[in-house]
């Protein structure tokens, strides 16, 4: 018997370690198992030791939280930029909108001081040299738009009609040597004409050598050429000249209208200047 | 004696491991069963009265951690009786090739599942559980027979290193 013991001791052995743990499973089953040492030294055993596992685990979450938060970082980083990018692009499109409101609102406002008929237009188009100061406006004769007529901003005279097309029509700036408009210095209701030139840019011509013009004086159109409305800004002088010889002043002007930078403008019917 | 006390050493490293540690795994739910490896390990390579005892100890511990407090005893149970199977077959088992450790491990693991819906059938009254549980089971015996060459050369490694101390001492 004994030397059977001892020939299958790990077999029998581990029969009554099968037969222990349907007892305790049976035990357990009817709720008599409930102050059993072995667990609770189990548990005594087992419990600083998860603590510590429990630390690490938590450090080790920690340390993968905080790189996935810098990964994320680094990812939303280039999704904000993006944004900011497209939002850069908004904005300057948004700014580019609220000038144009604004200038069309202007235009709009100045158009109604204006006598009816006014035709508002955009330059599409300028000179193709130097040698003449000349722009192309998007209206044309179907739009009513005739040969004559004055082109100005609320800032100012900007030029006359010199040729119509159906739907396109040229404008000769106030700063081309062809074109002459008729004004008066506000201050002393000096008259002269204005008009471009190629080597002293606008100048003021045909005002004697008595008249009181001085720099800073503001020139206004007469109204009497008929063509542009009367009171509407043409310059600023800024050099006066009064030469040895002539019969007449030397006066450089600063146009109120720097043509290159306006965008919109109104046309406006000739035939009624005398009117305002 | 020192024998017995590195694997239940070991023992309790690997329950804490399987109650921490492999939590964090990102496997889902799926904690492999580490202490059904050493179970294996125990019975193939010490086939000893110590290591049945240390498969119980081992499988009572998992309850006593894991369990509720009315099935205490069940993994008990299937540690003790994958050590015994392991013990029967290990005479037959040529254990040369880390695959053929992981081949164990897994038909270990259907044993066991085997055993806890066998047990619970006639002690327990848990009508349905054990389906769905035993799918995890399985899974998780997949994930251990994925690591038992690695434990099993981890157990192996120690061993030497406690046969050398050994050794050293004397």
């Amino acid at each position: 018997m004994l030397a059977f013991v001892r020939k299958n001791q790990v077999p029998l052995s581990s029969c009554f370690c099968l037969l222990l743990s349907i007892y305790i499973l049976t035990a357990a089953a009817r709720g008599q198992l409930k102050n059993e040492p072995l667990g609770a030294l189990l548990m005594w055993i087992m419990r600083p030791l998860q603590l510590a596992s429990e630390g690490t685990v938590n450090w080790v979450k920690n340390f993968r939280d905080n790189y996935d938060t810098l990964a994320g970082f680094k990812s939303e980083n280039e999704r904000l930029r993006k944004r900011i990018q497209n939002l850069e692009v908004e904005r300057q499109r948004l700014l580019e909108a609220e000038a144009t409101n604004r200038q069309l609102k202007a235009l709009l406002d100045f158009r109604t001081r204006l006598p009816a008929g006014a035709i508002t237009a955009s330059i599409i188009a300028n000179s193709a040299n130097s040698w003449f100061q000349s722009c192309m406006i998007d209206k044309g004769s179907s739009d009513g738009v005739r040969k004559g007529m004055a082109v100005v901003t609320p800032l100012g005279v900007v030029g006359q009609v010199v040729g119509v097309t159906p739907y396109a029509a040229k404008v000769l700036l106030l700063t081309d040597p062809n074109s002459g408009i008729d004004v008066l210095v506000q201050r002393t209701r000096s008259r002269g004409i204005v008009s471009g030139s190629l080597d002293s840019g606008t100048v003021l011509k045909y005002v004697k050598r008595s008249e009181d013009v001085q720099e800073g004086d503001r020139l206004m159109t007469s109204g009497i050429d008929g063509i542009f409305p009367k009171g509407m800004m043409v310059g600023t002088v800024i050099k006066v000249r009064k030469q040895n010889i002539g019969l007449f002043q030397f006066i450089e002007v600063l146009p109120a209208v720097q043509t290159s930078r306006i965008e919109n403008v109104l046309v406006v019917a000739g035939d009624s200047a005398g009117k305002s | 004696m020192r024998l017995f006390l590195l694997f239940f050493l070991v023992g309790i490293l690997l329950i804490l491991l399987q109650t921490t540690l492999l939590h964090l795994l990102p496997i889902g739910p799926i904690i492999p069963d580490l202490t059904l490896v050493l179970c294996v390990y125990l019975g193939l390579y010490h086939p000893t009265v110590g290591a049945a005892l240390g498969s119980f100890l081992i499988g009572y511990s998992v309850d006593v951690v894991s369990s509720p407090s009315r099935v205490v005893g069940l993994n008990a149970f299937a540690m003790s009786l994958v050590f015994l199977l392991v013990y029967f077959s290990s005479r037959s088992i040529w254990l040369q090739n880390p695959l053929v450790s992981s081949i164990v491990v897994l038909f270990a693991a259907l044993v066991k599942s085997a055993a806890l819906v066998l047990i619970s059938a006639f002690f327990v009254n848990l009508e349905g559980f054990w389906i769905g549980a035993t799918w995890y089971i399985i899974q998780e015996a997949l994930a251990a027979a994925v690591l038992a060459p690695v434990v099993f050369g981890l157990l192996k490694a120690g061993e030497n290193y406690a046969a050398r101390f050994r050794a050293a001492g004397q």
